[in-house]
């Protein structure tokens, strides 16, 4: 039963939270078990009792509820208790549960609400459902590795109830058919692994008649003596779980040496122990791991299935009796199957406990939800009653001021456990860019700390070297940049002059010569301070720009010669033949100086 | 790039592009730097080759030829250490994160230690559950730098909201370290000769074999960050020398304490920077810069290397250290002697004077170096015990180098590195010396034993490049740059010849990569804790034996049950059993050792009395016969006997386990001592009634390693039980059995004689034994 009905918990071991009185009730009342039918299911290492009962109202008045009941010395086992009446449209109805006392008697009692009065002289079919844990002791407690597991039930033949019950009988399943011995009230009948006793007629409330039975049983004795479970919801899309396992084997205790021959050759060997078991994921589990401390456990098979995974968990060795294990398990859900959400408002449905093994028993469980950063208002309807701990704060990637932690713990837990929580709380959409605009910061910061570090100089003594070399450099870089403008302006130049060719315009060729003679001192009078400078550090490049201001006022006389020979041409003075002549000597000359002035600054 | 020495860091070489300067492959700048400190990458002119050729500003970075060098440099030297980070992973990809072998297991849980209880914890921690029952004072025993450095890592990440596990810190803690090691090799290289080199340098450290094998994922060993903190303190040993600045001698002496907290072999560099110092005044080579140097390293890195406390007064008691004060006691002479030729008129005198104290001082260093290198290559190794030769000759990897294997873990490498040794020769400066010393020093120690090949790698990757790169200079230059400075050596060289040399270089390159990969992927990749055997169809099995044991251990005994294993797993035992062993793989005691060796060779009875006498609860064995696996312990029996009887010649004696045909066998023929001694039994315990699937025509008992069929199948004990085999029967565990009230008598008694004379006669036995363990204990506290 992965799938468990909804049925209503009630917290046990401890006395009632609502002790109302109820002893009024019982006398008067006047409830009556008709006819009982309880079966007791001894064949794994849980003990499941049900309890058919046909109830039926004697007294006068209708009732609203009636009362269950548990013996004293099971009561600290009980996991599970939960009942649900056998109506005729409806097949489960299933009922809230009270814990309640009556004063006088021992024991647990749980008041059941019926859905309705039950009127006077009316019947009503209720099926009662128990499970206990650790009620089958192994007797004897040790035995070796070829002998087989015994195991000593002791409960009560009677339905245990604070009423008269007028008919009643009881089935006893067993594990085997080998029973070393079994109490034998109203000569049982035993057929194979069924042990039938009664029909006992009249018995009265509160009867109480030790049923002993001791037979053998091999299922796996199996306890997870503690699990803790950690779901980390993140609103990337993903929902982690991971379960950190204490399993033991509960059954009687190797005595002896263990022996791999005999465990190897003969399949009985061994019979109780456990070799492996297997798990059952949820459909959509992604990148499932099984290790412990020391590493993947490398023995495991996954096997995907439609609609689980499932996991045969196989521990590093078999797990004989009193020996133990511990292991995680972890998985990844895609979070749109299970976080549901409405604006600022998120929903997480999970289950609070997950399978482990079938029939598991979990002594103690620890549940820890980790929620987005961020996440307010939060509210949690669980499906039985759990301790909350204290919320606590997980930090983990990108995380400034933490997760809340939901807490919570619970003791003796069994399947039907396996039920959905529901975290309720909010989110500000917003603080989802927290974590990339948090990568995003660190990156400029670092690069803009590279930046700082390279740009700027911090070293605390000088080096006049490098400095000169520097401030050369940028000097340098300057010259050259003048220089570039200084030729262009003489590109300009020809511009002017070819443009005067056309129009004639004189006015304009005057200008332009104007301003390329004011342009071009300018740009002079800063290369020969950028050179007086480059002298004063002592660079020999001071020499080189100097050549280089020579030959510009060569190439500056040859546009200038070019200008006025374009003026004569215009004037008329020569022939355009001598021109072009001339034009082509001038410019070959001023070719070579500027090609000269090029291998100069390369050399910079 | 020398413009600003205080800045040696990586990151401005790389991003400062457009100011940065290049000596690259194609420059052939090395010939102008001959002259000793010069400037190697000869490029003095920052800034100006850009904006001279192509006339850009300061701002167009990427269109200078300097700043696509800086990028190209910078993605070089990244992709090497992606590719040594990624090829260090193939265990991690194979089998999944796990720390493998047996020393990193120790590191692993002192780490956890580290991790948990804080720094002051652990350097006062008293591990009781190793060498029960002396126990082990870990924190004044251990190198603690890889610990420190593993939990300083975690330790910040966590700060940072990094949750990463611990284990996983320590399992790529050697990987990334490969790629620190790759950068400060770079580093080194680009010192030495140029920039090109050191790229060449970078990428084949970050591949060689003979650094993997120590490196990989999970293999969490000191070495793993040791050979990092060597080149980068060799690195600021050079620059120290080329600047004479106080300033990189300090970070020179930083690096070399990180390097004392991390390994043993810090000898090395304490003997070999000495050795550098005293080649360079033999060859006249003395200067300030010399002096300042290694007078500031002798100092500042005594006082250091004094702060670990495993080291303590070491290096001013222990031969290994003297010849570093030799040296510095002769640099000093000599320096004054410098100073006073400065003074003196008196030429002649002065001469004869020097060369007297020269030669004195010249002759006892000598004698102290000898002392040092006969005895350094154990020293390297052994902690802090006297050194017993059968310990130390039984671990594989002390064992001499084979040609086969120096051709195994440096490929081409170790044909090209005499090249490059070499080429820095013929062009000797200071720096050159250091390497050309370190290359000979490396290759007599790697001679000595394989272990050692570690340290070799490392030079050879460095000098390997140097070669590579001085040959491409040669054939790949630039036709069309060259065409203006004509040189006329090269008019020989057509271009066929050169574009062959070039494409026989690149193949050569190209099978060096393919043979690392290889290396890596086969021999050194594999966690030993699991083993995995491969079917005939390709799929795999997994054999996880130990773990299983280890981790029965851990679950199913008593918290403080004690473990006999022989010292081979002890650190597995402690690490993933977390239970109390009585020898381990710190194989400081030797007769604690022989006592276990003892116990494994003896019959039965008189195993018990150790045992007993050691409060063994568990002994431990690993057992290949089931499976094939030859590494199991009755292969190791022999050394267990060896050692054994070292200690106890009386009781054992080596002849007893061989055949009278000097034979060792464990079938029928095998010495009756052997077949009856307690790892024999142990180790066959029901074995004799086992068919091994191999076929039919085997018979049981057959043992698949070894190939024989057992020749003692009974096997019955009387103080031991089984307690668990694994699934393969490659770990076996037995439980020694608590005494009964009353041993058994052997005989009937006589009913004449009372009981009381039994028991008293039992009692003295009794004390007997606890005495003996009561003075056995006293000997070692006081020994």
């Amino acid at each position: 039963g992965l799938n468990p009905r909804v049925c209503l918990f009630l917290r046990l071991c401890h006395i009632s939270q609502s002790p109302a009185f109820d002893a009024q009730l019982v006398s008067a009342n006047g409830l009556v078990n008709e006819e009982v039918k309880r079966t007791v299911d001894l064949s794994t290492h849980l003990a499941k009792i049900t309890a058919e009962i046909v109830l039926s109202n004697q007294g006068h008045s209708a009732v609203q509820s009636f009362i269950l009941a548990v013996e004293e010395d099971l009561t600290p086992h009980l996991a599970y208790i939960g009942a649900s009446v056998k109506g005729d449209e409806e097949e489960d109805g299933t009922l809230e549960l009270q814990q309640t006392t009556i004063p006088g008697q021992s024991g647990h009692f749980y008041k059941v609400q019926l859905p309705s009065s039950l009127a006077a002289g009316a019947q009503l079919k209720a099926k009662v459902e128990m499970t206990f844990s650790h009620v089958l002791r192994p007797f004897p407690t040790h035995v070796t590795q070829a002998e087989r597991q015994l195991v000593v039930f002791q409960g009560n033949h009677y339905l245990y109830s604070p009423y008269p019950t007028r008919s009643q009988t009881t089935r006893v399943r067993l594990a085997s058919k080998t029973v070393e011995s079994y109490t034998k009230l109203g000569n049982p009948s035993k057929n194979d692994e069924i042990i039938e006793y009664g029909p006992f007629r009249d018995v009265a409330p509160f009867s109480e008649d030790t049923m002993k039975i001791h037979y053998e049983n091999n299922t796996p004795f199996l306890t997870i003596s503690s699990i803790t479970r950690t779901i980390e919801v993140s609103h990337w899309g993903n929902i982690a779980v991971e379960e950190t396992i204490d399993l033991r084997h509960t059954g009687a205790v190797l005595k002896g040496p263990f022996s791999r021959y005999d465990y190897q050759r003969q399949s009985d060997s061994g019979i109780s122990s456990v070799k492996s078991f297997k798990t059952i994921l949820p459909a959509s589990a992604q990148d499932v791991y099984y290790r412990d401390e020391i590493g993947n456990i490398s023995t495991s098979h996954l096997q995907v299935l439609d609609d689980s995974v499932e996991v045969e968990v196989r521990p590093r060795f078999p797990l004989f009796g009193g020996w133990k294990t511990h292991y995680i398990i972890g998985y990844n859900l895609p979070s749109y199957e299970y976080l549901y959400t409405l604006g600022d408002q998120y929903a997480l449905k999970m289950r609070l406990v997950d399978h482990v093994y079938d029939d598991q028993v979990i002594d103690f469980l620890t549940v820890k939800i980790i929620l987005p950063e961020g996440a307010r208002n939060i509210h949690v309807d669980t499906p039985y009653k759990i301790d909350r701990m204290p919320n606590q704060l997980h930090y983990t990637y990108l995380d400034t001021f933490g997760r809340p932690v939901l807490v919570a713990t619970k003791n003796n837990l069994v399947e039907h456990h396996i039920q959905d929580v529901v975290v309720h709380y909010n989110f500000n959409k917003i603080l989802m860019l927290q974590e990339p605009l948090l990568v995003v910061g660190a990156f400029y910061i670092l690069f803009f700390t590279v930046i700082i570090y390279v740009r700027l100089d911090f070293a605390i003594t000088k080096d006049p070297a490098a400095e000169v070399r520097m401030k050369v450099a940028s000097i340098t870089e300057q010259v050259l940049t003048l220089v570039n403008k200084r030729l262009g302006l003489y590109r300009h130049m020809d511009e002017v002059v070819n443009r005067y060719k056309q129009s004639r315009d004189t006015g304009a060729l005057n200008s332009g010569r104007k301003t390329l003679e004011a342009d071009h001192r300018a740009l002079t009078n800063e290369i020969s301070s950028l050179q007086a400078r480059l002298k004063a550090e002592g660079s020999d490049l001071a020499d080189k720009v100097s050549d280089v201001q020579k030959l510009d006022g060569q190439v500056k006389e040859l546009v200038c010669r070019s200008c006025q020979e374009a003026e004569r041409l215009v004037a008329g003075k020569v022939k355009k033949e001598a021109y072009i002549e001339s034009e082509k000597t001038l410019t070959g000359k001023r070719q070579e100086l500027v090609s000269r002035i090029d291998s100069l600054l390369d050399a910079l | 790039m020398k413009s600003s020495p205080n800045k040696g860091v990586l990151l401005q070489y790389w991003l400062s592009g457009a100011l940065g300067g290049w000596g690259g492959t194609s420059d052939g700048k090395h010939k102008a730097s001959t002259n000793a400190g010069g400037s190697v990458h000869g490029n003095s002119r920052p800034g100006a080759a850009g904006g001279g050729g192509g006339k850009v500003g300061l701002s167009g970075g990427l269109t200078q030829p300097a700043g696509w060098q800086s990028l190209l440099s910078f993605s070089i030297l990244f992709l090497a250490c992606l590719a040594g980070f990624s090829s260090r992973l193939f265990a991690v990809i194979r089998f999944e994160s796990i720390i493998h072998e047996f020393d990193p297991w120790f590191n692993y849980r002192s780490t956890h230690h580290l991790t948990t209880n804080g720094f002051y914890e652990f350097l006062n921690w008293f591990d009781e559950r190793a060498w029960y029952p002396l126990g082990r004072i870990v924190g004044g025993t251990v190198y603690p730098g890889l610990m420190v450095t593993a939990g300083l890592i975690h330790y910040v990440l966590n700060l940072l909201h990094i949750t990463v596990h611990i284990r996983d810190v320590c399992v790529f803690l050697a990987p990334v370290f490969s790629g620190l090691t790759a950068i400060s090799t770079f580093l080194l290289t680009r010192e030495l000769w140029n920039q090109g080199a050191g790229l060449l340098a970078a990428c084949f450290i970050a591949i060689v074999p003979g650094y993997i094998s120590r490196s990989v994922a999970g293999s969490f060993d000191n070495e793993g960050i040791a050979i990092f903190a060597l080149q980068f303190t060799y690195y600021l040993w050079v620059k120290s020398v080329k600047t004479g600045s106080v300033f990189w001698t300090i970070g020179c002496c930083l690096s070399y304490f990180y390097m004392v907290s991390a390994w043993g072999g810090y000898v090395f560099i304490i003997n070999l920077i000495p050795l550098h110092v005293f080649v360079l005044l033999l060859m006249q080579r003395y200067s300030r810069r010399v002096y300042i140097a290694y007078s500031t390293f002798y100092i500042v890195g005594l006082v250091l290397s004094m702060q670990i406390p495993f080291v303590g007064f070491q290096p001013i008691r222990t031969s290994e250290h003297m010849a570093a004060a030799g040296v510095f006691a002769l640099l000093q002479a000599y320096a004054f002697l410098q100073y006073l030729k400065d003074r003196l008129t008196r030429q002649e005198f002065q001469t004869l004077f020097f060369l007297g104290v020269s030669l004195a001082a010249g002759m006892v260093f000598l004698t102290v170096i000898y002392l040092t290198y006969t005895g350094l290559y154990v020293r390297l190794l052994t902690c802090y015990a006297k050194i017993h030769i059968p310990i130390i000759a039984s671990v594989s990897e002390h064992q001499p180098t084979t040609w086969v294997s120096f051709f195994f873990d440096l490929h081409i490498l170790v044909c090209t590195f005499p090249a490059g040794l070499w080429f820095c020769i013929k062009n000797i400066n200071d720096e050159r010396v250091f390497v050309a010393l370190y290359a000979i020093s490396a290759v007599y120690f790697a001679g000595v034993m394989v272990r050692l090949m570690l340290t070799l790698t490392p030079v050879v990757c460095m000098l390997s490049a140097v070669a590579f790169s001085s040959v491409f200079e040669h054939y790949m230059g630039d036709d069309t740059k060259r065409e203006k400075p004509p040189e006329k050596a090269e008019e020989g060289l057509g271009p066929n010849i050169k574009s062959i040399v070039t494409m026989l270089m690149l193949m050569l390159l190209m099978m060096f990569a393919v043979h690392c990969t290889w290396v890596t992927s086969n021999a050194y990749s594999s966690p030993s804790v699991v083993l995995a055997s491969y079917n005939h169809d390709g799929t795999r099995n997994i054999l996880d034996d130990f773990r299983e044991a280890y981790y029965w251990l851990r679950q199913n005994t008593d918290e403080h049950a004690r473990v006999m294993s022989w010292w081979d797993y002890g650190y597995q035992i402690a690490g993933m059993a977390n239970r109390t062993t009585l020898v381990d793989n710190n194989t400081w005691n030797n007769s604690h050792i022989a006592l276990v060796g003892k116990a494994m060779s003896s019959n039965e009875s008189a195993a018990y009395q150790i045992m007993r006498s050691l409060d063994v609860d568990y002994v431990l064995i690993i057992f290949g016969g089931v499976i094939g696996y030859s590494g199991d312990d009755i292969n190791k029996f022999l050394w267990m006997v060896r050692i054994a009887e070292g200690e106890h010649p009386k009781d054992i004696r080596e002849s007893d386990y061989f055949t009278p045909q000097g034979e060792f066998r464990v079938d029928k023929a095998g010495s009756p001592t052997l077949l009856n001694c307690l790892m024999y039994k142990m180790s066959y315990y029901r074995f004799g009634e086992m068919q091994v699937r191999r076929g039919a025509l085997t018979p049981p008992g057959f043992d698949r390693t070894r190939n024989a069929e057992i020749g003692n199948k009974d096997i019955k004990f009387k103080h031991l039980e089984e307690a668990f085999t694994s699934e393969h029967w490659l770990v076996r565990i037995y439980k020694v059995k608590k005494l009964d009230n009353r041993e058994p008598l052997d005989h009937k008694l006589r009913s004449v004689v009372p009981k009381q004379k039994y028991t008293s006669k039992k009692v003295p036995l009794m004390l007997g034994g606890e005495f003996a363990l009561q003075v056995w204990r006293d000997s070692f506290r006081f020994s």
